[in-house]
């Protein structure tokens, strides 16, 4: 399962996706000031209490992250290695080690928006956020790409699927690539003609109705997070 | 009771409306290489996707801007939380993490193989352009690519740049180039149907 929303009731799935967001933005700018031992162990109490906040479990984050663990334990150990003795150098493995885990951190934070935001209120976030069309662009566009994943993710593991049923495994990765990113295409743009055509039908308009957000009482721990990591990350520039 | 306001509904124009469907399809398609689209390469750890095959084909179909738009889209709806990225993660912390500087040139790359490729914003028809220009946009976009990833790479790990490049972008280089080959193989053969193609 990757990460994706998940219904519930926790305090952070009541916040205003607006608060959530200033929240994950200010903490990465302060886990970026403060890449010490020191400050990562500050942000790593901050991040348990904002997991715990969001009902999301450490334990399947990191295995959804899985993927990128070769990248997060390959940096310190490329960047420790030396040509000659003593062909490790523990000092130059630690600032990319706490660079990794800082990462790992960060990561944590954005699952915990990801699992306790519904599309629908990021959308309207977005839109409510940036001015003019140029929002309402990136608001449709980025709800037609949800809609739209799922569907064409299915869409190549049926082309997959029948390519496998037909032998396609001994063809050469270039005949397979190019068959898949063919069919793949052609089933996007025919699916791209389609909407077009039903969102005309439809009236598709500039101005739609959004679902309400609010900002309220219930936001302002979080807003008042998001502003003290942000005073912390100032003063550690400076 | 009612808070219904009344406004005049402010229609989308058609041409507009398609090039919206296009992009947001193009970024979900983009975002479903990176999952579904991967084939395994027998001794790399490196997986063999076709997102960046998105990205190519973005800036050369849809032209330079709806090209860039399509990808801004996509780094927008992974930023609040569409599995798009590599493996299927989302969230800003990717973005600001490692591997975003490959992510964030990819609207950039997008409009840079869109321009070269049609020779300014107006689209052309890709099946009688010389090979050259297509393939001239897609070598800036990768280089767009590799440099700003690279660049954010090493600053994210704190890792020198040389160490960056070995890391995170030699083993990836041949596998793009290859890519390269196979959008040029699909935008001269006319295997997409013509509904595709520029008129």
């Amino acid at each position: 399962m990757t990460l994706v929303y998940r219904p519930g009731d926790s305090v952070a799935h009541r916040l205003d996706p607006r608060s959530k967001f200033a929240v994950q933005a200010s903490f990465v700018v302060a886990a970026f000031v403060y890449t010490t031992p020191g400050g990562l162990v500050w942000l790593t109490a901050l991040t348990g209490v904002l997991m715990a906040a969001a009902d999301t479990s450490p334990i399947a984050t990191i295995g959804e992250l899985r993927y990128l663990a070769p990248f997060l334990v390959g940096a310190p150990v490329l960047q420790g290695l030396t040509l000659g003795t003593p062909w490790f150098v523990v000092a130059d493995a630690v600032p990319p080690a706490l660079a990794s885990y800082r990462i790992l951190l960060v990561l944590f934070v954005s699952a915990a928006y990801v699992r306790t935001t519904p599309v629908r209120a990021s959308r309207a976030a977005i839109q409510r956020t940036v001015p003019g069309r140029f929002g309402r662009f990136l608001g449709v566009g980025v709800a037609l790409v949800f809609r739209f994943l799922p569907l064409l993710q299915r869409d190549l593991a049926r082309i997959r699927d029948a390519q496998r049923a037909r032998l396609g495994r001994q063809r050469s990765i270039r005949d397979r690539a190019r068959l898949l990113a063919v069919a793949g295409f052609n089933r996007a743009f025919r699916r791209a003609d389609r909407l077009a055509l039903a969102l005309q039908a439809r009236c598709f308009a500039w101005n739609p109705t959004l679902p309400p957000l609010r900002l309220g009482r219930r936001d302002l721990p979080a807003l008042a997070l998001a502003v003290g990591l942000s005073a912390a990350a100032l003063y550690g520039a400076i | 009771m009612s808070d219904t306001t009344t406004s005049d509904v402010d229609l989308v124009g058609d041409e507009t409306t398609l090039n919206i469907a296009r992009a947001a399809l193009l970024a979900a398609l983009t975002g479903a290489f990176a999952i579904v689209g991967s084939i395994p390469i027998p001794f790399s750890p490196v997986p063999f996707t076709l997102q960046v095959l998105g990205v190519f084909l973005a800036g050369l179909l849809l032209g330079p801007i709806w090209g860039a738009a399509s990808m801004l889209l996509y780094l927008v709806a992974g930023a609040v939380g569409a599995p798009v990225f590599a493996g299927g993660s989302a969230g800003i912390g990717i973005l600001a993490g490692q591997t975003g500087g490959y992510l964030f040139s990819y609207p950039i790359a997008a409009a840079a193989a869109g321009y070269l490729a049609h020779g300014g914003s107006e689209l052309t028809d890709l099946r009688v352009i010389p090979s050259i220009r297509p393939l001239a946009g897609m070598t800036a976009a990768i280089v767009i690519i590799y440099a700003l990833g690279t660049a954010q790479f090493a600053f994210v790990t704190d890792i020198g740049l040389v160490e960056a490049l070995t890391l995170a972008s030699l083993p990836f280089i041949p596998g793009d180039v290859f890519k390269m080959f196979i959008a040029l193989v699909l935008i001269r053969s006319g295997s997409l149907n013509e509904h595709v193609l520029p008129k």
